[in-house]
């Protein structure tokens, strides 16, 4: 009976995913999500409806999720009636008509906008979408349907696939769906890489009613984006996921908990979710199967710590969202006190691929110990600003260096921060290191959650473990001593050195808090000294230079530099009349900074870098002033 | 079927409650149909925040009746999460992203470069009251670091220049104390002048 229900809901859902797969007329897709909706696609989407109306043409307008591809956003794709389709990028509101016309009218090709054709070969002088080197080396499962397909549309999701893994789970014993992804080798994505299947029978084994199934989409990591795009551009495919999860765990309820700061995918996911219920995928007797469950989707308020399992849980009991101490286990008593199972997205994410294909093909990708693919976000001093899906074993220099392009011209690679702030940082010469838990945590790091922050010569590594203990210093939810007062500790000693105070007994002392932090109940207070911690490990000259010779080597430390006027140039007006705070005076026709107003904002370097200079604070003045 | 009640802080107290009657009337009407232990505080609070642009203090004992729990608890629930405010935001509130992407990319300096024009620091208001500055976490829109927001409009990639310029343009200042260097600047008519980058 499910199969049946199954194949005549697929056979509606082929004929409305036929209308974009083969288009009768010209179809243009235009990417919308939040990394798109910054730079102006929502604007470009109207624009491009509006145009099309007016002159009348033969083309559909349709609205997709994201590629990936931040850094060239927003993105369009134009398919011919012919199944050619071309990739234009950056094409804001403005430039629409000019690309309308080209593009849709005679020459298919549109000049500088056009990125690469969507084929598997170069033809017409462009490359192909998976030539790029951006795309070229990347697995795309998980991200299979992400500016594809419509996400609002659960027919397009169904007719590329979607729910066969349900259907199928449907039809064998949950016990043998658990085993089903133990087999797989699929472990969570969150950061603890722990066994997704493992997790799962927990839950199963535990005899008390109702279980709760709950989804941690609290991504709060900075610089992670990577469950932002999946529930934008294919949220069916979380719910699917957790549909079987519920299925094999005998789950009855579950819960999508999304941060604050993702309005969009709370949006799309809600429409999801509402979609499946209309469908009968959600709700009582799932597909006449006899499984029941119910999926609701919760905003969070903006607070960190509620990315931890257990300080999910209590958010989602109506209180202040502190973790937990352990045992009991979510298992055995999680959420109102009841059996609870928490996976990640991107755990989710991966089962319907599982039970579609089997374990067998999901685990041909991937290294010899771990298997599957795994999504990573690119951002800070890159080129390439995007998200990328990789097999897990992939080197780390392979999407920091040719993917994603490596730090902008000129500027050398020094470190990389692998997944949110309390991983810590791994230099530039470990970079070839391939992307496993174990190659990251021989060295001290964590691989975590997958937002790969990267830093050139330009920064300070002092000055980047200021801004992580001061985040974690800031999101402590204020349990353990250890942590609220110890990361606080940290933060005073940390900035007391990059101001010019540092003396050599902080480092023991920085050592003792780094121990100390160990003996916090959560992983927050655990993992807010690591960053200090690689520093110590890798950054150690660059860190005794600030203590004992009071010089900040990127000069970025802000007690450490000073502004002068070295030589004098055609730019200094300029450089006086941007200054905030009116620290950059002529005196005589000559022009100095007045050091007691001078806020070291940089402003007047940039108006005028030949006569401005940074100096180290701890040297001897510079004498030459401008004249 | 999800009837339990776990919190051992829960009684029912409901209090008189201080407060216009039709502010107190419409927040008993946005949270009428949520329930305790059903996920709904968080509900609650965004409702109440999308009505008013802030929670009242006059919601805390209500919610505290309807959740079955003490003001107290509401009220430490709330002073938890950052993106709920008990106080309206200024009027004109500029959105300073503090994620790493932006730091790298430096956007300490543009910080201090708005308190400085904003007079005041992050998370305050200006001594007027009309300006704001707060603090927001990476969305992962790092391809715009460093980057400010104003009005649900995301703004970057800035330089410290283009943040100043456009800080004073909100300010409505045109020149004010730097006046001399403006017209300095105006003479040598440079066509390097700082351009803002704006992106929608």
């Amino acid at each position: 009976m499910t199969l049946e229900r199954y194949k005549e809901m697929w056979q509606r859902a082929d004929e409305v995913w036929a209308r974009t797969a083969r288009p009768a007329g010209t179809l243009i897709k235009v990417g919308v999500a939040t990394c798109s909706r910054v730079v102006g696609a929502e604007e470009t989407l109207a624009v491009l409806r509006r145009e099309v109306e007016t002159r009348g043409l033969q083309a559909n307008v349709m609205l997709t999720g994201c590629l990936g591809l931040c850094y060239a956003e927003p993105l369009i794709e134009v398919v011919r009636p012919n199944g050619k389709a071309v990739l234009y990028q950056h094409v804001t509101a403005d430039k629409v008509p000019l690309l309308v016309e080209a593009a849709v009218g005679g020459d298919w090709i549109a000049g500088e906008h056009a990125l690469a054709v969507m084929s598997d070969r170069d033809s017409g002088g462009l490359p192909a979408l998976n030539s790029l080197e951006f795309m070229r080396g990347q697995v795309r499962r998980l991200m299979a349907n992400c500016g594809v397909t419509d996400p609002g549309n659960i027919d397009h999701y169904i007719a590329r696939g979607g729910y066969e893994g349900l259907v199928r789970a449907l039809g064998m014993r949950p016990v043998e769906v658990i085993d089903e992804v133990k087999k797989s080798g699929l472990w969570g994505r969150g950061g603890a890489a722990f066994s997704t299947g493992l997790k799962w029978e927990f839950l199963y084994n535990a005899k008390r009613k109702p279980k709760y199934l709950i989804c941690n989409a609290d991504e709060g990591d900075p610089g992670s984006f990577v469950n932002r795009n999946l529930m934008e551009s294919d949220p069916q495919l979380l719910v699917e996921g957790m549909i079987i999860g519920g299925y094999a765990t005998d789950a009855d309820q579950g819960y999508v908990y999304v941060r604050d700061e993702y309005p969009l995918p709370v949006e799309r996911m809600e429409l999801a979710v509402q979609q499946a219920r209309d469908r009968g995928l959600l709700g009582e007797n799932i597909l006449g199967s006899g499984f029941s469950f119910e999926l609701e989707v919760v905003r969070g308020a903006g607070s960190y710590v509620c990315g931890d399992e257990t300080g999910l849980l209590s958010s989602l009991e109506d209180r202040r969202g502190m973790p937990k101490i352990k045992p009991p286990f979510p298992a055995q008593a999680g959420v109102f006190a009841m059996p609870s199972n928490i996976n990640n997205v991107e755990s989710y994410t991966n089962v319907p691929l599982i039970m579609r294909h089997g374990a067998e093909w999901w685990s041909e990708m991937g290294s010899e110990k771990h298997k599957g693919t795994k999504m990573f976000a690119t951002s800070g001093q890159i080129q390439r600003v995007g998200i990328l899906e990789v097999p897990l074993g992939t080197p780390t220099s392979e999407v920091v260096m040719r993917m994603g392009g490596g730090p902008p011209a000129g500027r050398k690679l020094k470190a990389i921060q692998p997944g949110g702030p309390l991983s810590g940082v791994i230099p530039a010469s470990e970079i070839d290191i391939p992307l496993e838990p174990e190659s990251y945590r021989e060295r001290g790091v964590l691989m975590g959650s997958g937002g790969l922050v990267i830093l050139d010569d330009t920064n300070c590594i002092v000055d980047l473990c200021i801004y992580f203990e001061w985040f974690a210093e800031d999101e402590s939810c204020g349990r353990c001593t250890t942590c609220f007062a110890g990361t606080r500790r940290m933060l005073e000693i940390l900035r007391r050195i990059s101001s010019g105070r540092g003396r050599l007994a902080d480092l023991e002392l920085i050592k003792l808090l780094g121990n100390i932090a160990q003996n916090a109940n959560c992983f927050h207070g655990q993992g807010a000294p690591t960053a200090v911690m690689s520093m110590f490990r890798f950054f150690e000259d660059e860190l005794l230079e600030h203590v004992e010779r009071k010089r900040c080597p990127a000069k970025v430390c802000r007690g450490l530099v000073r502004y002068e006027v070295i030589h004098h140039s055609d730019r200094l007006p300029a450089a006086q009349a941007i200054c905030p705070t009116s620290a950059v005076v002529r005196d005589n026709g000559t022009y100095r900074i007045d050091q007691f107003k001078c806020i070291k904002c940089d402003a007047c370097r940039e108006q005028a870098p030949y006569a401005i200079a940074v100096m180290d604070e701890f040297e001897a003045p510079a004498i030459t002033l401008g004249r | 079927m999800f009837a339990q009640a776990s919190h051992n802080s829960r009684q029912t107290a409901v209090e008189p409650v201080a407060g216009s009657t039709e502010l107190l009337a419409r927040i008993s009407e946005l949270i009428d149909d949520l329930r305790p232990d059903h996920v709904d505080l968080l509900k609650a609070f965004h409702r109440i925040q999308h009505e008013f642009g802030y929670v009242p203090p006059e919601s805390v004992p209500l919610l505290a009746g309807k959740f079955r729990t003490t003001p107290a608890i509401i009220y430490g629930t709330i002073d938890f999460y950052s993106e709920v405010r008990t106080a309206p935001a200024a009027e004109t509130t500029v959105e300073w992203c503090s994620g790493p992407a932006c730091l790298l990319k430096g956007s300490l300096n543009i910080r201090r470069a708005l308190e400085a024009i904003f007079e005041c620091e992050m998370n305050r208001t200006s001594p007027n009251g009309k300006f704001g500055l707060r603090l927001v976490q990476c969305d992962g829109t790092c391809h715009l670091a460093p980057l400010v927001r104003h009005k649900g409009r995301y703004i970057g990639p800035l330089t410290v220049s283009d943040s100043i310029e456009w800080a004073r343009r909100l300010r409505g200042e045109d020149g004010g104390a730097h006046a001399e260097g403006r017209e300095a600047l105006a003479e040598l008519e440079s066509p390097e002048a700082a351009q803002p980058v704006e992106a929608e």
